[in-house]
């Protein structure tokens, strides 16, 4: 037997097992009920403790290695769809000669890497213009009451980043 | 109905039983044609706010009391990047916000807004370093304060202890609402969806861009299968004619139901790192350049958890307080409530809130 047809046998074992085990708890939570109780109570007494019996079974099935592995199939094939939708998506534009997703995807990585870097050299620059103003300070404090500046409490430790997307910032 | 405990034919007790439940479906279909006005009318957050800053799709709201505040250091919420923050706003008695408006803290909320597509590049560094950075400057140039008052709420929680450890000169005190922080524990069934044997997030990202609402919204629903699909209309169709349970199930439903995407490469980052690698507990999680060291946290810490959370189990959030370095450290656990109890369930206003204002008033300004 194939590999994917034995996955699917366990899969099918696991999800029977669940109603199996269900079905069982059930029967015990019935029978564990009197006929004293009034019939609306008690069914709903009864209807509780189907609930309880069903939300453990599904609990350890969702935790089961088969669940996991469909769930992985699944989301495989979700994965596998989306792609090719994508691709055809942007073979049509690009014969209408249109801007695809995977163009403007692409021009926004190229600017967000480009503004990556140029924040990196500001942070880069601004350290070294603190490095300056200390060295100017310690030159002019051969006078000994003269201090390089300190930063003011509560600076910020890293740089102000500016906003994204839009840009937009107001203060209102 | 208590007639047919007094009748001594159980046949007849049946009988009557049925024709009783009747009786009742009919009365419970009659409030059907009422229920789409009801839920065309329910207001999303009650207390008084404003706008006071923006950027891009970020909201920073102010909330908006007669009285002046008490106390001088602001208090900001940090929301999710999941779902909307108006549940902890969400209606009168039932609000995280008003506990402390009341009590006089000046309070704001960061409202991240509905990431577009073009969001997707958008990562944990953007935000952290970015936005919130951003946001705590503004606050401290408008309100003078040198320090700020942080409560993250759930993802909001883990981006928050994040903030803290990087900018800890910020922050004077460290609120954290059923937040994710150790991602070892298997006892959340998202840990075990998310092993990496299981789960290919570059695939799914690089396929999908934004993580959908749409599948957020089944995974949420997955994990209660029996509690959101069976019993939960069924407690509707019995309660439906009880105004305050109806207003309570719309209220909430319609949050629930108002989910939004997550920008991609957050999603990446917080499923790699923290589900599938758990760098935050180790010190070694990476924002931008910068590395995460929570024994940087240094201030005032509280940490409030739900016995019963799905989403975010206790045992995700009870190391934090281990792992930090302060030693002003308390915990608060709930054990009766769930993840969305914690902030608006009876017990958690009636008990959590009080307490967490007396715990923030005796440590600020």
């Amino acid at each position: 037997m194939s590999d994917t047809s034995e996955q699917t046998v366990d899969q099918a074992a696991a999800f029977q097992k669940i109603w199996l085990d269900s079905i069982s708890k059930l029967m015990q939570t019935a029978f564990t009920f009197g006929t004293e109780s009034a019939p609306p109570e008690l069914l709903r007494e009864l209807r509780s403790g189907i609930f309880q019996a069903w939300s453990k079974s599904w609990e350890e099935y969702m935790r089961s290695p088969q669940f996991l592995e469909s769930m992985k199939q699944w989301m495989d094939q979700a994965v596998g769809f989306r792609k090719m939708s994508n691709d055809f998506m942007a073979n049509v534009r690009n014969e209408f000669q249109a801007t695809s997703r995977e163009d403007i995807d692409n021009i926004m990585l190229a600017v967000s890497h480009m503004e990556k870097r140029l924040l990196d050299r500001v942070e880069a620059l601004s350290v070294q213009v603190n490095e300056l103003k200390e060295r100017v300070g310690n030159g002019e404090t051969k006078r000994p009451a003269a201090k390089a500046p300190s930063p003011k409490p509560g600076q910020p430790k890293y740089s102000r980043k500016p906003s994204r997307g839009n840009g937009k910032v107001k203060a209102l | 109905m208590n007639d047919a405990t007094t009748i001594s034919n159980p046949w007849i007790a049946w009988q009557r039983a049925a024709l009783d439940e009747t009786f009742a479906a009919v009365g419970r279909m009659s409030h059907f044609p009422m229920l789409l006005e009801k839920a065309r009318r329910i207001r999303k957050g009650v207390t008084p706010s404003e706008v006071v800053y923006e950027e891009d799709r970020l909201k920073l709201r102010h909330y908006i009391t007669d009285a002046k505040p008490r106390y001088r250091t602001p208090l900001v919420f940090i929301y999710a990047l999941v779902n909307r923050p108006y549940i902890l706003d969400l209606k009168q008695g039932r609000s995280v916000v008003a506990n402390f408006v009341e009590r006089g803290f000046d309070t704001y909320l960061v409202d991240w807004g509905v990431p577009l597509y073009a969001d997707r590049h958008l990562t944990l560094d953007d935000y952290i370093n970015g936005y919130m950075v951003n946001v705590m400057d503004f606050l401290r140039e408008r309100t003078g304060a040198d320090k700020l008052n942080v409560l993250g709420y759930c993802m909001g929680g883990t981006m928050s202890a994040m903030f803290t450890a990087l900018h800890p000169e910020w922050v004077k005190n460290l609120t954290l609402l059923a937040a994710p922080i150790d991602f070892a524990t298997q006892d959340g069934l998202l840990n075990v969806w998310t092993r990496p044997e299981y789960f290919d997030v570059d695939k799914f990202v690089d396929a999908f861009g934004n993580c959908p609402a749409q599948f957020l919204q089944g995974l949420f629903t997955l994990l209660r299968p029996v509690g959101n699909l069976l019993e939960k209309p069924i407690n509707f169709y019995e309660h439906m004619h009880e105004e305050k349970f109806l207003d309570d199930f719309l209220t909430t439903e319609s949050w629930l139901n108002d989910n939004i995407p997550v920008p991609g490469e957050v999603y990446r980052e917080f499923v790699k790192y923290l589900y599938q690698k758990n760098l935050l507990t180790q010190n070694q999680m990476p924002v931008g350049k910068h590395i995460v060291n929570l024994k940087n946290i240094i201030c005032p810490v509280l940490n409030i958890m739900a016995g019963q959370d799905d989403l975010v189990p206790c045992s995700q959030g009870t190391p934090f307080n281990d792992l930090v370095g302060s030693k002003d450290r308390e915990a608060i656990l709930l054990n009766e409530s769930g993840h969305i109890g914690l902030a608006i369930g009876g017990r958690a206003q009636r008990e959590v809130w009080p307490q967490a204002c007396d715990w923030l008033a005796k440590r600020t300004n």
